[in-house]
């Protein structure tokens, strides 16, 4: 390593010269108090901002932003998955669940099922002239207004459903 | 400024004294800091100063390293001194800044001190190849720089720490978290290039 020292001997003379590159004159006299005045400036806004205070609790997200800055191409594919998600989700969430029970036919059912003589799924199958005879009833239990579709179709599961108490 | 940090070395006070400041910095006594920013603060610059070869990046890198340190003070363990922990900071904030400067390099550097003018070992480099001493003075700053800014981060880092500001191997190696032998090959690389680089100002 010596020799390598004394090779480089010229190369280290030289390079000192670095060292009477300086700042303007009276640089360092203020220097110290700048620094302190930013740090008051700083806790007088309120330490961190919300976005740093993040970027402090989560280094993932940290980590996460820098590959997109890395690599843009990365921050458009992730936007794209996203979007993605988003459409499905939307159209996922507008679409009619046919398996799903109305929970208020069903309670009317389970209560009028010993006096009806026309069951709820019966009405299903019931053409729309039978609905209309069984609407004479007097006590309608749900609205007889068509409910309205999404899509424009009525929901078969929306039907009148009526029955006649004994000794009416 | 190798003077001035060989100066701040021989002057700095006992440990205890430094830890009492860092111990109350913590506590969020700025009066504390204050005065370990003005300690390290003319090492801290011309490391970054060195690295960037832009006098108004280092104010500010330097200035936001002293800021990032305050900030960061609880979480600093005393594993290390504070100054090789402040090193790190600055170390880091600077070869981030420079990754993201990246080939947008502008040279803005400092004048050359007066005495520079006077000292012989420098004359007798450059009065063989250029005719006015201002001239070769200025001249050769700006080949440095140039050359400097040549290495890749870690390289220039190594030589300037070592061959600029004058500290040790193993300092060098903790404050860049690598090993001695990291920081040898490193610097023996760098001073090759260097020299081939200013072959023309070495015999």
């Amino acid at each position: 390593m010596n020799e390598n020292e004394n090779n480089f001997d010229s190369l280290r003379r030289l390079l000192a010269f670095k060292n009477r590159e300086t700042p303007p004159p009276g640089y360092f006299n203020n220097f110290s108090a700048q620094v302190v005045a930013r740090i008051r400036a700083g806790e007088s806004r309120g330490s961190a901002s919300a976005a740093e205070q993040l970027l402090a609790e989560a280094p993932w997200l940290v980590k996460l932003l820098q590959i997109f800055d890395a690599k843009p191409a990365f921050a458009g594919a992730f936007a794209f998955a996203l979007c993605m998600v988003l459409v499905f989700g939307i159209v996922f969430a507008e679409r009619p669940d046919y398996s799903a029970p109305q929970p208020l036919l069903t309670q009317v059912s389970e209560s009028s099922a010993p006096l009806s003589p026309v069951s709820p799924t019966a009405g299903l199958a019931q053409t729309p002239g039978q609905i209309m005879l069984a609407s004479d009833s007097t006590n309608p239990v749900t609205s007889l207004q068509p409910v309205a579709s999404l899509f424009g179709q009525q929901n078969p599961f929306a039907q009148q459903v009526s029955f006649s108490l004994p000794g009416n | 400024m190798a003077e001035s940090a060989e100066r701040t070395e021989s002057e700095s006070p006992a440990p205890e004294h430094e830890s009492e400041l860092v111990r109350r910095a913590r506590k969020g006594d700025l009066q504390a800091y204050d005065d370990l920013v003005k300690r390290y603060q003319e090492r801290i610059y011309a490391t970054i100063y060195h690295m960037t070869s832009n006098h108004e990046d280092a104010n500010d890198l330097a200035q936001e390293s002293f800021i990032k340190a305050f900030s960061a003070l609880k979480s600093f363990k005393g594993g290390s001194t504070f100054y090789t922990w402040l090193y790190r900071i600055a170390v880091n904030k600077t070869i981030n800044f420079l990754k993201q400067r990246k080939n947008r390099t502008h040279m803005s550097l400092n004048d050359i001190d007066f005495n520079a003018e006077h000292d012989t070992d420098l004359i007798a480099l450059i009065s063989e190849k250029t005719p006015r001493r201002d001239a070769g003075l200025n001249e050769l700053q700006k080949k440095l720089n140039e050359a400097l800014l040549k290495l890749s981060e870690p390289h220039r880092l190594v030589v300037v720490l070592h061959d600029v500001q004058g500290q040790s191997h193993e300092e060098i190696a903790e404050i860049m978290d690598c090993n001695i032998g990291t920081v040898r090959s490193r610097l023996f690389y760098a001073r090759q290039q260097m020299q081939a680089e200013l072959a023309d100002y070495l015999k």
